[in-house]
C-alpha cells in the first residue's frame, strides 16, 4: 500500500506543477480568458464524470446533461430564489446527483451495459423538456442569473475562476483516492472479471449502481461549477448535443482520470465551439470526426508501435 | 354523451393511430435489434443516418439538389443509405471484434457526422416531405381509416414479413441466427462473421429509411425529427428486450399506443420524459423483454 501511495506521489508531480501554474494564471491573463478557463475547469469535471463511468463501470452515458442540469439548477434556484450561496448548494447538488444516479442505474443493474446507455439517451432528451415546462422554478428559456458571491468581498471574476478550479481539484483528487480504496478495487474487479468479483464476495449489483451514483454526483458538481463560473443557467447549456459533447471530451482525453487529461477533454468541449462559432453547422461534423479519429487512433496506435518495434 | 361513450369515441381512434405509428417504431427498432443481435453494438447513428436519407429524398425530389421524380429519389437515397451503412461498418469492423463499448461510442461519432452534414447541406429549416399516396378516408365501425394508415400498414407488413422470411428460411438468415446464438461456434463452422454483419447493418439501414419516410408526413422534416423518432424506436427495442425481433415488433406497437394515450390524456409536453419512465419501468418489470420465455433450470 505504501509503495503504491509513493507511486501516486511520483505521478502527481506534474499535477502539482500544473496546479501551481493555474493558480497564478488569472493574474497574467485578461478577463475573458479567465472566464473561459473557469468554464474549461467546470466542463473538465463533467468529462471526468463520463470517463469515470467508462473506466470503473465499463458503461457509456450520453445523458450526463441530466446531472449537470441538476447541479446547475440547484445552484441557480437556491441563489436566485433564496439567496443561498454555494456553501449549501454544492453539497445539495452532489447529494441529488448521487441519488438520481443510483435511481437511474437501478433498473438496469443486472443487465448488459447498453441498457444504461439507452436509458441515458432518454434522459438526455427529457432534460430540456423538463426544464422548459418547470419554468416557474427554472425560469424557462430565459434561465437564471447566479450573482451571489461564494466568499464576500473578493472580486467576482476571480471567484468564478478559483471556485471551478477548486472543485476540479477536489473531484480529481477524490477519484484518484477511489482507485486506492477497497471500494474502487471492487468496482474495477466487478467490471473486468465479474465471476471473480462474485467469488471474492464483491457485490456486482452494488458495484454497478455505485459507479453510476458517483459519476452522477461528479456530474452534478460539474453543473454547479458551470452555473457559478458561467454565471447563467439556461436550457441551452443542457441540450442533447451538450451530453454527447461531454462524451466526445471524454474520448478525446482517452478516458483519462488525472487532472491534466480531463483538462484536455474539458478544454476541447469548451474551446472548440468558440473557435468554430463562425461555422456552426460544421461543429457536429468536427466533433464526430474527432471522436472517430481518437477511437481509431487508440485502436491502431499500439499495433503500429508493435510493428515498428519489431522492425528494429 | 356518457363517460363510456366519450371513452370509446376517443379511445379506439387513439389506439388505432397509435398502432400505425407503432409499426413505424417497430421498423426502427428491428434495425437496432438486428445490429445488436449479431454484432453486440448499439447503433446510435441509426436515427441520424435515416434522417439524412430522408433529407436526401427531399433534396433530390424538390429541386434543392436535383429534381428527380419521387420514386427515383427514393431509389437513389436508398442506395446512399446502403452505401453509408457499408462505409460505417467497414470503418468500425476492426473495433467490433475488440470491444462493443468502443464501437458503440464510435457509432455516436457517425451520428454526429450525419447530423452535421444534414445541417450543412440542408440547413436547420423545417421542410415538408409528403408521400405520393392515395388520399381517401373510409369509416370502418366508426373508425376513420385514411389512405396513409393503410399504406403504412401495408408497407410495414410487407417489409417485416420479408425480413422474417429472409431470417427464417434463407441461408443468410440461418447464418444470422447462428451467429446471434453463438458467434464462436458459427465461426468454427465456417461462417464469415463480417459478411453476416454487413447483411445486418445494410438491412437495418433500409428499415430505417422506410420508417423515416413513412413517419415524416405525420410531422415535418427537420434535423431533429427523425432522431427523436428513433428514441421511440429505442424504447420499443428495450421493451422487446433488445435481442428479440418479434419482441421489438410488439414493443413498437405498445410504445405507439402508449405515447398516443399519454399525449392525448395527460400532456404532449412531457413525451420524452414519459418515454424515459416507460423504459425504466419496462427494464424493471421485464428485464429480458416482454416476450421472454418463462424458463427454469434443471439441477
Amino acid at each position: 500500500m505504501m509503495q503504491r501511495l509513493r507511486g501516486l506521489g511520483a505521478t502527481a508531480a506534474p499535477i502539482w506543477v500544473l496546479t501551481a501554474v493555474l493558480l497564478v494564471l488569472p493574474f497574467t491573463l485578461g478577463g475573458s480568458w479567465t472566464f473561459m478557463l473557469g468554464l474549461c475547469f467546470a466542463n473538465s469535471i463533467g468529462v471526468l464524470a463520463v470517463s469515470m463511468l467508462v473506466r470503473y463501470g465499463g458503461e457509456v452515458s450520453i445523458g450526463h446533461t441530466f446531472f449537470t442540469a441538476l447541479g446547475a439548477y440547484s445552484v441557480g434556484i437556491l441563489d436566485t430564489r433564496y439567496g443561498i450561496s454555494l456553501w449549501a448548494s454544492v453539497p445539495l447538488a452532489l447529494f441529488m446527483g448521487v441519488v438520481f444516479g443510483i435511481l437511474f442505474a437501478w433498473p438496469s443493474r443486472n443487465m448488459h451495459g447498453i441498457y444504461l446507455a439507452v436509458t441515458t439517451l432518454a434522459l438526455a432528451l427529457a432534460v430540456p423538456e423538463i426544464i422548459n415546462n418547470l419554468d416557474a422554478l427554472t425560469g424557462g428559456y430565459e434561465g437564471l442569473y447566479v450573482a451571489t458571491p461564494f466568499v464576500p468581498g473578493i472580486e467576482m471574476e476571480l471567484q468564478r475562476y478559483y471556485v471551478a478550479l477548486a472543485l476540479l481539484l477536489a473531484a480529481t483528487f477524490a477519484v484518484a483516492r477511489l482507485r486506492l480504496s477497497r471500494q474502487g478495487m471492487a468496482m474495477l474487479l466487478a467490471k473486468t472479471h465479474p465471476a471473480a468479483a462474485d467469488a471474492f464476495g464483491a457485490r456486482r449489483v452494488w458495484a454497478r449502481v455505485a459507479v453510476m451514483g458517483i459519476s452522477g454526483g461528479i456530474g452534478a458538481v460539474c453543473g454547479a461549477a458551470l452555473a457559478f463560473s458561467g454565471s447563467t443557467v439556461s436550457p441551452g447549456g443542457f441540450t442533447f448535443w451538450q451530453a454527447i459533447f461531454l462524451l466526445v471530451g471524454s474520448v478525446v482525453s482517452f478516458y483519462g482520470l488525472s487532472m491534466p487529461r480531463v483538462l484536455i477533454g474539458g478544454a476541447f468541449v469548451t474551446l472548440v465551439p468558440q473557435l468554430l462559432s463562425a461555422s456552426g453547422a460544421w461543429i457536429p461534423v468536427f466533433y464526430g470526426l474527432a471522436l472517430l479519429g481518437m477511437i481509431l487512433l487508440g485502436h491502431y496506435m499500439p499495433r503500429i508501435q508493435k510493428a515498428l518495434a519489431r522492425e528494429k | 354523451m356518457t363517460f363510456w361513450d366519450t371513452l370509446l369515441y376517443d379511445l379506439f381512434p387513439l389506439i388505432w393511430s397509435g398502432m400505425i405509428t407503432g409499426c413505424l417504431y417497430a421498423l426502427g427498432a428491428l434495425g437496432l435489434v438486428m445490429i445488436f443481435k449479431c454484432s453486440k453494438v448499439v447503433n446510435f447513428s441509426h436515427g441520424n443516418v435515416a434522417g439524412l436519407t430522408a433529407f436526401l429524398v427531399y433534396g433530390l425530389s424538390s429541386g434543392v439538389l436535383l429534381s428527380l421524380s419521387w420514386g427515383a429519389a427514393v431509389v437513389v437515397s436508398l442506395l446512399c443509405a446502403v452505401a453509408i451503412a457499408f462505409l460505417i461498418y467497414s470503418i468500425i469492423s476492426p473495433l467490433v471484434f475488440e470491444s462493443d463499448l468502443t464501437s458503440t461510442i464510435a457509432t455516436l461519432g457517425f451520428g454526429l457526422i450525419a447530423q452535421g452534414l444534414t445541417l450543412v447541406i440542408f440547413g436547420a429549416d423545417i421542410v415538408a416531405l409528403d408521400l405520393p399516396i392515395p388520399r381517401f378516408t373510409v369509416s370502418v365501425l366508426g373508425l376513420l381509416v385514411t389512405g396513409y394508415d393503410l399504406t403504412v400498414l401495408a408497407v410495414a407488413v410487407v417489409t417485416i414479413g420479408t425480413l422474417f422470411i429472409v431470417i427464417d428460411y434463407t441461408k443468410l438468415g440461418i447464418a444470422f441466427r447462428a451467429m446471434s446464438e453463438n458467434p464462436f461456434a458459427a465461426e468454427v463452422c465456417g461462417l464469415n462473421l463480417k459478411s453476416v454483419h454487413y447483411f445486418a447493418w445494410i438491412s437495418a439501414a433500409i428499415l430505417g429509411v422506410i420508417g423515416a419516410l413513412l413517419i415524416v408526413p405525420t410531422t415535418f422534416l427537420s434535423v431533429t425529427t427523425v432522431a427523436t423518432f428513433m428514441l421511440q424506436a429505442f424504447a420499443a427495442a428495450v421493451i422487446g428486450g433488445f435481442a428479440s425481433l418479434p419482441g421489438s415488433l410488439v414493443g413498437g406497437i405498445l410504445v405507439g399506443i402508449l405515447m398516443n394515450l399519454f399525449t392525448f390524456y395527460v400532456s404532449p409536453e412531457y413525451s420524452s420524459t414519459f418515454l424515459l419512465a416507460v423504459i425504466l419501468v419496462a427494464l424493471n418489470i421485464f428485464p429480458n423483454g416482454i416476450l421472454q420465455k418463462v424458463g427454469g433450470s434443471r439441477v
